[in-house]
């Protein structure tokens, strides 16, 4: 035991360098892997196709309904379509195959034989998918706001910060809904059924009930975070109409302050606090379970 | 020393025709997915609604005998039209078209579930792990090995749609106690049966294609996703603009509000601008390619037109009061109403696609044969 | 019958067990991976074999730390091995699996396990280079691993578990599918590392590889320890099995009547074609030390000895057999 005490103290060379920094540099080089491995290949051109679908639609509808303003495309597109489509569907991509993939690709074993913790390497590679996932975001959104706004005559609100907040919005919901299905995919291995089972199920059809379910949805909050920062009004025909309050169920009329919704501070300490339970509670699992790769799962 | 051929050896014994042989890659195929416990669940939930159909055309076989056992069912009926409880037999095809194709409806979600659970490791997973000389090196054809596979989405998807659809309507002409019923309704039995061999056909060939593709099922499944979620959202909010688009159009030239001199008739004419609205909608209706863009929209068509929902829910608008309100009613519960054929092109445009490209990746393997 | 023989092979410990298995088992639901398994492996080049399903990549896996034993204690370098990931620097694991990210070439992959163990940009970069180096794969190093030969592969994947220049080796199953040029080469580089000082624990179910690289051998079956030892001691020890000697000779039928006088003698063969005998004996010793005089003898000249008994293919014949 001394002895083997004696021989690991002495491993302790300037290979490696001091034991802190050899963890960190470990930790640098796994976040850097995982950001190469979501953006390999022909992976990016697949997620690029994706996240430009909003601006493709938006080009075809600037077409053929020109009457249309660009806010009611802004809602439709940037909050509509990609929060409650795109992200969540990005999210469970990356998220759920962070160890699933390392796993189908029996490449978990290199990770597992470093010198870092089981629960550091899924923090760390969560922290890369959220990066990838957070960039693409913020990058397609800006690109399907210029689609939108190119040439248009725009709002009395300054469209770089609607920009920027819608990005904050849907950095805030990407982070979320990551963070979930990070760990749904290291609970299941049929993490894509149950991950669209729960997109269909809650952030489509819980989120648009106007009942008390819809507060266990990401979406919700994320709404309300965006009907609360930014303005949804559209005139037709010079009669002010609020879009969002009618898509997403926000009973104006009866409380045009939105009392007894929560207000902003709650709606982010609710997606951080989940985000932060979700990422702990995948980190704990990580840390006991064992990965199979050549022997069997169960018998 | 004699110098042995060291290639394949031909069976001695006699081997059966070709045309049976995909089976026992579809049997080993149900075999292996039938011992996923989600698979099953998924299975057992998506009988539900076929007990509901079977339910319901029970109840109104019942209720053409106006049998009293129904009694106290009549009265949740309430979002019935009493004219058509009090003419059960008058309205069958009707009552049993909508039936089937709410059923339909239901069990094509169902089904693009069973899909993304058992199609994407198909041939993925054949080509992971180098398994495609295991089938090449006997005697099996390209064919016998894609209908093999595909047997096993066949298998899944006759389950929720063909199976309990044949269940139910047998259910139903045995309460109908009335064997005239089957002429006028055999109709409904035949679309059925090839509405789930026109789903097996299309979903089946288009996720062996995707899973010919990769050799990961879990990119292959989210091709699966993208293509089933992705389109059909996307076609929801091209058609949600499209609305708003026509809402300001149809604005242009109709006012919401009547000018001054015209208020005394302001709700007649709000009455009057809502009949014009309606028809507009059904007129635009008939031309709107948008829902094309959604894969489940298509197939949703075409089995609409093979059952014959349209006339269907025309018929049911004819027992409206007022003869305004028809457009209204259609505009709300029927359509869209471009031509199914649109959608026939669609999927047939991905059937070619989908055999193209299976055609394609796994050609190189024929060098086994 | 195993734990007996077990007992009796295993006797004593080595000074300063590289791995210690005590007690250990592994289930997976109902099968058993591994079933109380007492072990201790000295250091050096050992040999782990076993037919497929024995429990050879389990134990590697517990080894490694990859799995939880269900029952026992685990330790590397007197240390446990589960949850214990700064041991990992001294560890290095070839595994079995043929698995790479594909996308990388050879000299990425290699770079970034190094950097994975925490050496600097610097520090990866020379150990990369050593690594690859020592494996051969110098030239080919900055191809795509996807365009790789399956013993290239193997190559790079014993580079990736030197590049750390760990203490303990684990080799999973590393000359499987190789054609026999790049067999022997991995199985010279396995022996310099083990004369380097490196202790190695090679699996295979191919005996005649283990064979060629070690004498030192653990032998598992159905999750059990079957044997351990020197492959010759381990063959001593199995007295219910009569030693099996051959002898060439050119008047085979006279040998084989004198050799039926001696007691110790069971049996005598004539080999087919009449060049030689193959002769059963339980004292292999004493037939060995009386063999010089026998072949003095003018008409008995025997021009060949042989036992077929100390190949392992034959121990583990009988080990497992049995």
């Amino acid at each position: 035991m001394t002895a083997a005490s004696d021989l690991m103290d002495a491993r302790q060379n300037p290979r490696f360098g001091t034991t802190s920094f050899s963890r960190v540099a470990a930790l640098w080089a796994l976040y850097i892997l995982g950001l190469r491995q979501h953006l390999h290949g022909k992976r990016w051109m697949v997620i690029t196709l994706l996240f430009l679908l909003p601006a493709v639609l938006v080009l075809v509808v600037r077409h053929t309904a020109h009457d249309v303003p660009p806010v009611n495309f802004e809602f439709v597109f940037v909050f509509m379509f990609i929060p409650q489509a795109l992200l969540p569907l990005v999210a469970l991509i990356y998220a759920s195959g962070m160890i699933q993939d390392e796993q189908e690709e029996q490449t978990i074993t290199y990770l597992l034989v470093r010198p870092s913790a089981k629960w550091a390497i899924y923090l760390v590679k969560l922290l890369a998918t959220l990066t990838t996932t957070v960039c693409l975001t913020a990058i397609f959104t800006a690109i399907t706001y210029v689609v939108i706004y190119a040439g248009a005559q725009s709002s009395a609100e300054s469209i770089p910060l609607r920009c920027a907040k819608a990005i904050l919005i849907h950095a805030l919901a990407v982070i979320t809904y990551c963070c979930l299905f990070g760990l749904i995919g290291l609970l299941s291995k049929r993490s894509l059924v149950i991950g669209i089972l729960y997109i269909a199920i809650f952030e489509g059809l819980f989120a648009n009930l106007a009942f008390g379910i819809r507060l266990l949805t990401v979406i919700y909050y994320t709404r309300l975070i965006a009907y609360r920062t930014l303005s949804f009004v559209t005139f037709t025909h010079g009669f002010p109409q609020n879009i969002a309050a009618d898509a997403w169920q926000l009973d104006v009329m009866n409380d045009p302050q939105l009392l007894e919704h929560p207000q902003i501070s709650t709606c982010l300490l609710v997606l951080l606090l989940a985000s932060v339970f979700f990422a702990g509670l995948a980190a704990l699992i990580c840390s006991r379970r064992e990965f199979h790769v050549k022997t069997p799962e169960k018998g | 020393m004699p110098i042995f051929d060291q290639g394949y050896q031909h069976w001695s014994g006699e081997l059966s025709g070709h045309a049976w042989r995909w089976l026992a890659i579809t049997r080993h195929g149900v075999r292996v997915g039938l011992k996923s416990k989600l698979l099953r669940i998924v299975l057992f939930v998506s009988w539900l609604p076929a007990l509901v159909l079977a339910g319901a055309l029970c109840v109104w076989g019942l209720l053409e005998h106006k049998s009293s056992m129904i009694d106290p069912i009549v009265q949740f009926m309430m979002f019935v039209n009493p004219q058509v409880l009090a003419e059960p037999r008058a309205y069958r095809l009707e009552v049993w078209t909508l039936c089937f194709h709410f059923f339909l409806q239901t069990e094509l979600r169902f089904s693009m579930i069973l899909v993304l659970l058992v199609g994407p490791s198909l041939i993925s997973q054949d080509l992971r792990f180098n398994a495609l000389p295991l089938y090449f090196s006997r005697p099996l054809r390209r064919i016998d090995y894609f209908l093999g596979k595909l047997g096993v989405i066949g298998f899944f998807l006759a389950m929720v749609t063909i199976v309990p659809s044949v269940v139910a309507y047998i259910l139903g002409v045995f309460f109908s106690m009335d064997f005239t019923i089957v002429p006028e309704t055999f109709r409904l039995l035949v679309s059925t049966v090839v509405y789930g061999l026109i789903i097996t056909l299309s979903a089946g060939l288009l996720i062996l294609a995707l899973s010919s593709l990769s050799r990961n099922s879990r990119y292959v499944a989210l091709f699966w996703i993208g293509i089933w979620f992705v389109s059909g959202i996307s076609a929801s909010v091209l058609q949600g603009v499209e609305r708003e688009h026509q809402l300001r159009s149809f604005a242009v030239h109709n006012p919401s509000f009547p000018p001054a001199s015209q208020w005394r008739d302001a709700r007649r004419l709000r009455e009057e601008r809502r009949v014009r609205l309606d028809s507009w909608q059904l007129q635009n209706s008939r031309t709107d390619w948008r829902p094309l863009v959604s894969y489940t929209e298509n197939l949703s068509r075409v089995e609409r037109a093979l059952l014959g929902t349209d006339n269907s829910w025309r018929k049911l608008s004819e027992l409206l009061p007022d003869d305004r309100d028809v457009n209204h009613f259609l505009v709300d519960y029927a359509g869209p109403f471009y031509p199914w054929y649109w959608s026939a092109l669609v999927l047939l445009g991905l059937f070619g696609l989908s055999a193209c490209t299976l055609n394609f990746p796994i050609k190189s393997l024929d060098r086994l044969r | 019958m195993y734990t007996e023989l077990s007992d009796q092979i295993t006797g004593s410990p080595p000074m300063m067990p590289v791995v210690a298995f005590h007690e250990v088992s592994k289930w997976y639901g109902n099968v058993i991976g591994i079933n109380k398994l007492t072990l201790s492996i000295p250091a050096g080049v050992t040999g782990l074999l076993g037919p497929n399903g024995a429990g050879k990549s389990t134990l590697l896996q517990l080894a490694t730390g990859q799995l939880f034993p269900s029952q026992g204690t685990v330790s590397v370098l007197g240390r446990t091995v589960w949850n214990n990931p700064s041991l990992n620097r001294l560890i290095g694991l070839c595994p079995e699996q043929d698995a790479f990210y594909e996308w990388m070439s050879g000299w990425d992959f290699v770079y970034t396990c190094a950097k994975l163990a925490g050496m600097g940009r610097a520090q990866a970069s020379d150990a990369a280079a050593r690594s690859i180096e020592s494996v051969g794969m110098t030239r080919q190093m900055k191809r795509s691993v996807r365009g790789y030969s399956k013993g290239m592969r193997q190559r790079i994947k014993l580079a990736q578990a030197l590049v750390h220049e760990p203490e303990v080796l684990f080799l999973d199953e590393p000359l499987t599918g190789t054609d026999p040029v790049a067999r022997r080469d991995l199985m010279d580089i396995i022996q310099k590392l083990g004369s380097q000082g490196k202790s190695v624990l090679v699996s295979s179910h191919v005996l005649h590889e283990v064979q060629s690289l070690t004498q030192s051998i653990i032998l598992l079956n159905h999750g059990r320890l079957v044997a351990q030892g020197e492959v010759r001691q381990i063959r001593d020890l199995i007295d219910n099995h009569p030693h099996h000697i051959v002898l060439i000779c050119d008047s085979c039928r006279k040998l084989a009547g004198r050799l039926l006088a001696w007691e110790d003698i069971e049996g005598v063969n004539v080999l087919a074609g009449g060049k030689g005998l193959m002769v059963q004996t339980r004292s292999p010793d004493a037939f060995y030390g009386r063999l010089p005089e026998l072949s003095l003898q003018d008409d008995t000249a025997i021009t060949e000895v042989y036992s077929d008994d100390d190949s392992l293919e034959a121990v583990f014949k009988y080990l497992v057999n049995s």
